[in-house]
């Protein structure tokens, strides 16, 4: 587990902070990924191992937010903006320029005392929750109510804000189901089966 | 990163070094400077800010020399990228999300022909003198409009007061007063269906 607080290879001179933890072999570009956020809880962040948070992930998180994201995930640039929980498990891959947001209008919480007139305008909502080993397609947007079961695929573009069942693929706007996409294993046993 | 370099990222940069043709109100906020990156506007003014208006990180302010925007009192902008060559036109308390592109130009001839015209004049070594003339339409955005995260406002589009865009939806047709629009291309909904 990674205590220290700020990234070896970091180019902005803010440190990481204090409630967020970083697990062993994991990646973060840049402590820059914490501009909009004023998490107070316990964890506010936490991340596994051997996951990579590539440039352009932030965690615009107002005070009550929390975010828990696994072992072997990769994030290419997501922003997560959320007043409550947000949950990602392990293999999970989301893709390019991604929002995962409580509201359809989330706008970042902000820590600047000039400006705390600027409401965290999202609504105490449900928790946003990706099962293992998903995929999240490029440009998606999942909102509060989304729960993306195991496995599966949200195509490119993608508005999500009910339950998607496990290793099924979602895609389109408006969304809808466009097939399945069961493991190998599962359909060698249906085969045995029949 | 040296003290300037964070401010130039954090909002505490001086607006009075904007371009002379940029109108900033009062207690506005300017996260990152380099959202003015693209700003080419000769027009007077070329941006023209009301007080109180925020502009986080993810904005842009790509203005064409011919572009003019306009952006009412206490809007919030979290994520614009305008693209520019004519006029936008936004609202008072407009909050505008994530990932949101909002242009009042396609930027390149539809015909094939012209289009290719439109390359080779947009070479790296180009001449951009000869670039097919732009056909644009403004867009109007009015007060009290949400648009949310990752939406797309198309050229020539008017949004009426008070009206929702859904996240992920293209706009490309006017939008009545108080009504909320999603999908794409972007229908009028009875029930907000994302979130609200």
């Amino acid at each position: 587990m990674n205590r220290s607080r700020t990234l070896a290879h970091d180019w902005f001179s803010r440190p990481l902070p204090s409630n967020v933890v970083l697990g062993e072999r994991s990646w973060l570009y840049s402590s820059f990924a914490f501009l909009h956020y004023r998490s107070v809880r316990p964890w506010g962040v936490r991340i596994g191992h051997d996951t990579g948070l590539y440039h352009g992930t932030f965690f615009n998180l107002g005070p009550d937010g929390e975010v828990d994201i696994g072992n072997y995930c990769a994030i290419v640039g997501a922003i997560i903006s959320s007043n409550s929980r947000v949950v990602i498990k392990d293999y999970t891959f989301v893709a390019h320029e991604v929002v995962i947001a409580d509201h359809f209008a989330s706008t970042p919480p902000i820590n600047i005392k000039a400006l705390n007139e600027v409401p965290v305008s999202t609504v105490p909502t449900k928790s946003i929750v990706i099962e293992e080993n998903a995929w999240i397609g490029a440009r998606s947007v999942l909102l509060a109510g989304a729960h993306i079961g195991e496995g599966a695929i949200i195509g490119a573009a993608t508005v999500v804000d009910f339950e998607v069942p496990p290793y099924s693929i979602v895609a389109g706007n408006p969304p809808r189901s466009v097939g399945k996409n069961t493991p190998q294993n599962q359909v060698r046993d249906l085969l045995k089966r029949s | 990163m040296d003290e300037r370099g964070l401010a130039e990222i954090t909002g505490g940069w001086d607006y009075h070094t904007l371009p002379k043709n940029v109108q900033v109100g009062e207690g506005c906020y300017l996260e990152r400077k380099n959202s003015m990156q693209r700003y080419r506007s000769v027009r007077q003014p070329g941006l023209k800010l009301g007080n109180r208006v925020k502009a986080f990180t993810w904005t842009e302010f790509n203005i064409e020399p011919s572009g003019s925007l306009e952006i009412g009192d206490d809007t919030i902008l979290a994520g614009a990228i305008f693209m520019c060559a004519e006029s936008i036109k936004v609202g008072k308390r407009v909050v505008v999300s994530y990932n949101v592109t909002i242009a009042d130009c396609d930027f390149h001839p539809l015909d094939s022909e012209s289009r290719k015209q439109d390359a080779i004049a947009n070479a790296p070594q180009g001449d951009r003198g000869r670039r097919p003339p732009l056909v644009s339409r403004p867009v109007v955005i009015e007060d009290g409009v949400w648009i949310g995260i990752g939406a797309i406002i198309l050229k020539g589009v008017h949004i009426g007061s008070g009206a929702q865009v859904s996240a992920g939806a293209v706009v490309t047709a006017d939008v009545p007063a108080g009504m909320m629009v999603a999908g794409n291309p972007a229908r009028i909904i009875d029930e907000p269906r994302n979130g609200s």
